[in-house]
């Protein structure tokens, strides 16, 4: 693709981002995400494969809905309640239209099937793009309409995500879908706790960006996209590959990495809202996303020989991929958690 | 009028029926724009004729373009329209559900139900004229990213489509 074409492509996905952050006004907020959808429609056709395009009109069909949704709810709340502030949207109507129409967009769970086609269809890189940036937009118009949404809706959405998300990961052999699962799992713990603090959503969607970042740099890094091929990457990057397992881990959320602050927090938060059952449920379902991250682990990581000797190391050339973000981004992804304090002042 | 106005309603959703059952291609696009042309007249019925007047010079002018393109690359020999047993069914099913909701719904209903209220009378100048103004003179900022919006959808097209042979959504 030409240089300039990118060019305006990648400022047009950030102008979409700023322009949804920036606007109190649904028009403008809808037009940031369309113009978000359009920018990346050609990023993801960019091989021109099959694949890729089928994934691309999936993307472009369900993402048209879900702005065409927005656009109804927001106009009909305009007829109703005659004003267009986003965050005074208080039409029972319109809020649980917005937030499913949204669920749509960021992939919950009964409304997540386009998710792990579409991941399927691309590239690791723009895999990534489409699994953090594209959530941003659609999460700053939830955490902002959040406090008048019907509270069933979003339990049954969250609850629904986190399992849904474990369930159909477990039989998947491409990383690819599996990542979408685990998306659509943490997009479910960030949902539960929406209205009773949403500094927890916040937090949960900066950690779970820094450890997708972290996994699917680290994937690219090893060319690797399905588990049997996993299997024999750690011969190229021994080093890299413990890493990865590390940060599958943390994604799977075991205390001593940055994976585990949300889920102890969202399970805390819970728990102090009188929820003891929905955190039963939660901390369960996290059970079986564990599984196929264990899984990851074992085929990539846990069979390494002791010893390593070097008729196992393939030929290859020099990498040339930079590994900047992907350094920092890893160290994110596995160290965080002593820094909790700070990182809840922070946000708090 | 107020036939005229029933005529366009259920022409509106006969149209909309007949783009959501599946039918093949062809027929759908002389569903959509069917239910686009009536759209406009009620728009038009209901006092805003500016608005219909855009919605139908862009929308039946340039749409139907694409429209007319798309149903060309995605010619078959034998389309299904109606009265096939595939489309006929959800055809059944969409009727019936919208007139079980238009049961539910007959008590909200009267003439002149959903005319515009604000500038209707002794204005100089309609709600829908007033509106894109107010728009653009409030927001005049949106004038310039909209306008960034279609060249933006201009390269994505040009992007998307470029190259002879890289056609996948194509059936030739």
């Amino acid at each position: 693709m030409n240089p300039y074409v990118i060019m305006i492509l990648i400022s047009s996905l950030g102008l979409g981002t700023t322009l949804t952050f920036a606007s109190s006004h649904w028009l403008l907020a809808w037009m940031g995400l369309e113009i978000n959808t359009l920018a990346i429609l050609p990023l993801m056709a960019q091989q021109h494969h099959p694949r890729a395009v089928e994934a691309t009109t999936k993307y472009f069909l369900t993402q048209a809905t879900a702005a065409a949704m927005i656009l109804f709810a927001s106009t009909t709340n305009a007829w109703i309640m005659g004003q267009w502030d986003i965050n005074q949207m208080s039409h029972p109507i319109t809020t649980t239209l917005v937030m499913t129409a949204l669920a749509l967009k960021i992939g919950l769970a009964p409304m997540h099937f386009w998710l792990p086609e579409v991941l399927q269809g691309l590239e690791l890189t723009t895999g990534l793009i489409l699994s953090t940036w594209q959530k941003l937009a659609p999460f700053a118009l939830i955490i902002q309409i959040a406090p008048n949404v019907n509270h069933s809706l979003l339990m049954t959405l969250g609850l629904l995500s986190t399992f849904i998300g474990g369930w159909g990961g477990l039989n998947q052999t491409q990383l690819r879908k599996i990542m979408a699962y685990s998306s659509i799992a943490h997009l479910g713990w960030m949902i539960i706790v929406l209205q009773t603090m949403p500094t927890l959503t916040l937090l949960a969607l900066i950690t779970y960006i820094f450890m997708t970042t972290s996994t699917f740099l680290m994937l690219k890094l090893n060319q690797t996209t399905k588990i049997t091929t996993l299997s024999s990457a750690w011969t190229k990057t021994p080093l890299a590959a413990t890493l990865l397992s590390l940060t599958l881990l943390s994604l799977g959320g075991l205390p001593p990495l940055t994976g585990f602050m949300p889920k102890w927090l969202i399970l805390q938060e819970l728990t102090k809202q009188h929820l003891p059952l929905t955190a039963t449920i939660i901390a369960i379902s996290a059970l079986l996303s564990l599984y196929f991250y264990l899984r990851l682990c074992y085929a990539m990581t846990l069979t390494i020989s002791p010893s390593t000797n070097n008729s196992s190391a393939p030929w290859r050339l020099k990498n040339t991929q930079s590994t900047l973000l992907l350094a920092t981004s890893t160290v994110l992804a596995t160290s965080l958690l002593p820094l909790t304090p700070t990182t809840l002042a922070m946000l708090l | 009028m107020t036939y005229l106005m029933s005529l366009f309603l259920i022409g509106l959703i006969v149209g909309m029926v007949a783009v959501a059952s599946n039918p093949a291609p062809y027929f759908a696009a002389l569903g959509l724009v069917v239910s686009a042309g009536v759209g406009c007249g009620i728009l038009a019925g209901h006092g805003g004729s500016f608005l219909s007047l855009i919605l139908f010079l862009i929308y039946l002018g340039g749409m139907l373009v694409v429209f007319a393109y798309s149903a060309a690359l995605a010619a078959e020999p034998y389309p299904e329209a109606w009265g096939g047993w595939s489309v006929i069914v959800y055809m059944l099913v969409y009727m019936t559900g919208v007139v079980v909701a238009g049961a539910c719904m007959w008590g909200g209903w009267y003439e002149g139900f959903w005319v515009m209220e604000s500038f209707k009378e002794f204005m100089v100048v309609r709600g829908d004229t007033s509106g894109a103004a107010f728009m653009y003179s409030f927001g005049g900022g949106m004038l310039v990213i909209s306008a960034w919006v279609l060249l933006l959808t201009l390269f994505v097209v040009l992007e998307l489509t470029r190259g002879l042979s890289r056609g996948t959504l194509r059936a030739v």
